[in-house]
């Protein structure tokens, strides 16, 4: 990318609309945010602008006044706003606000309605994957069920039957976990909101679902978790980014081999590493894997989104993905993101 | 209820056939080990293939066991590798898969290898009994 001067960009109101820009822009290239002014503290976009420790204030005259600002994006939708932006903000400035500011408002809205439809959409498509691991896991305990309730039909004594009964509860039990697992993962996430998550529990819970992913279980499994991990992310894309990742490395070993999974903390920043000694992918090959509809899959198999939307949920969870790879050796996905401070 | 069969040595037989339940989760061996023992066979266990291999390599089981019941997911040697190597091995032993794949593509592969059946869990007794009774059968042939 050619060096440039950045453009450096205010944002006038903390609303849906100026929280989705802020968004937006935090990932783009090329854009240095300034601040978020709103006269209401409580606003979802002044929450967001403290998470990414971003200049906010009440005053718009102040953040406006800011020497070297290139664009002040107006989303207030208040008419005296123009008016006092002309009055106060530094020459060179120029201003999106009024209908320009609606049509990009409304054209981030939409691409963030899209993306929010592309997650879930390939996060389906995937939980196809995991339908014979799924059934497994259900018709042993239903045999167990079957089983033990023919038992009790010949059975006399009550002791017996009472020990019978309880076995299948257990069994029943076990397959009310399955379901309610899937049935959570699988549903549409409506959660907008950034919140604190512990990265090594969303691992956990990624893993018990991506495990699903093969038939023939013969995988070591190594967890070196260390720390609390606490980052700022929406808990289901993150969950939907790892069970991606995980998945992936599992059927790159198809079904053997060894998986690592592990956090550590460095520098105020969280990473997780995601290993496996699976087949690999060639040099040529990894420029391409987190293109959309790229995929290695037979026809039918892969949609080709599961990386791509990692990425992008990686990046709209102001993490950074890379990934190593050695044809017959392995992969590892690295993920980092900013470490929230403990709660104090 | 009789523990005739528990111990893989010297189980005492019932002389109407002895069979081994390969499986890794305990309680589906003491369901199929309930259900065959309510039929008079003698029942064995083994929590894995690699643990299967070495029953059917102990004392008298190379002659006397007659059929093998056979998961497919489990530790160490899945099924699908136990299975290849008894056929190999011990091709008179009968062999049924008894499996909670629901996979077409699996059962007429291990079919076409001379497996007896290829039951997905869940399975009622009476058809398991059936699918043992057919392959204490086949052994018979196989014998004469």
């Amino acid at each position: 990318m050619p060096n440039v001067e950045p453009t450096r960009v205010a944002i006038l109101g903390g609303g849906k609309g100026g929280t989705l820009l802020l968004d937006l822009l935090s990932q783009v290239p090329g854009v240095e945010l300034i601040g978020v002014a709103d006269t209401n503290p409580a606003a979802p976009g002044i929450r967001r602008a403290l998470d990414l420790n971003l200049r906010v204030t009440d005053n718009v005259v102040d953040l406006i006044a800011e020497q070297g600002l290139n664009l002040i994006v107006d989303v207030t939708g208040d008419p005296a706003m123009p008016a006092l932006i002309n009055q106060h903000k530094p020459p060179g400035a120029e201003i999106l606000g009024g209908a320009g500011a609606k049509l990009v408002w409304n054209m981030v809205q939409h691409e963030s309605t899209l993306q929010g439809q592309l997650f879930q959409a390939e996060k389906l498509a995937g939980i196809g994957s995991f339908a014979a691991g799924i059934a497994h896991d259900i018709n042993n305990p239903l045999y167990l069920v079957l089983g033990f309730a023919e038992a009790i039909i010949e059975e006399h004594d009550p002791t017996t039957i009472r020990d019978l009964a309880q076995e299948i509860i257990q069994a029943v039990r076990r397959i009310s976990t399955i379901s309610r697992e899937f049935t959570q993962y699988a549903r549409q996430s409506i959660s907008s909101e950034y919140v604190d998550v512990e990265l090594n529990v969303k691992l956990e819970e990624a893993f018990k679902i991506a495990q699903y992913a093969t038939v023939l279980q013969d995988l070591s499994v190594v967890k070196d978790y260390t720390g609390k991990q606490l980052i700022k992310a929406k808990p289901d894309e993150l969950l939907h980014a790892l069970v991606n990742l995980i998945t992936n490395a599992i059927q790159a070993m198809d079904g053997k081999g060894t998986l690592t999974l592990a956090t550590c903390d460095e520098d105020e920043v969280a990473t997780v590493t995601i290993s496996d000694t699976g087949c690999g992918i060639p040099d040529g090959r990894l420029e391409q894997i987190f293109e959309p509809f790229f995929t290695t899959k037979a026809p039918g198999k892969g949609t080709g989104l599961g990386l791509y939307n990692v990425k992008s949920i990686v990046g709209k969870n102001h993490g950074k993905i890379s990934v190593t790879s050695e044809v017959g050796k392995g992969t590892m996905f690295r993920l980092q993101f900013p470490l929230e401070g403990q709660p104090s | 209820m009789s523990e005739s069969g528990t111990d893989f040595l010297f189980g005492t037989s019932t002389g109407n056939g002895r069979v081994m339940v390969v499986d890794d989760e305990p309680d589906i061996r003491k369901v199929v080990r309930m259900t065959l023992q309510k039929a008079g066979y003698d029942v064995l266990e083994a929590e894995d293939g690699e643990k299967a291999i070495e029953v059917i390599n102990t004392g008298e089981n190379r002659l006397m066991l007659d059929v093998i019941i056979c998961d497919i997911r489990m530790p160490k040697i899945n099924g699908v590798e136990a299975i290849e190597y008894l056929r190999k091995e011990y091709p008179n032993v009968q062999l049924i898969v008894l499996t909670g794949f629901p996979d077409m593509d699996m059962a007429s592969s291990f079919l076409r290898q001379g497996v007896v059946d290829y039951l997905v869990k869940p399975v009622a007794g009476e058809k398991l009994r059936d699918s043992v009774a057919k392959a204490m059968n086949q052994r018979e042939i196989h014998r004469l």
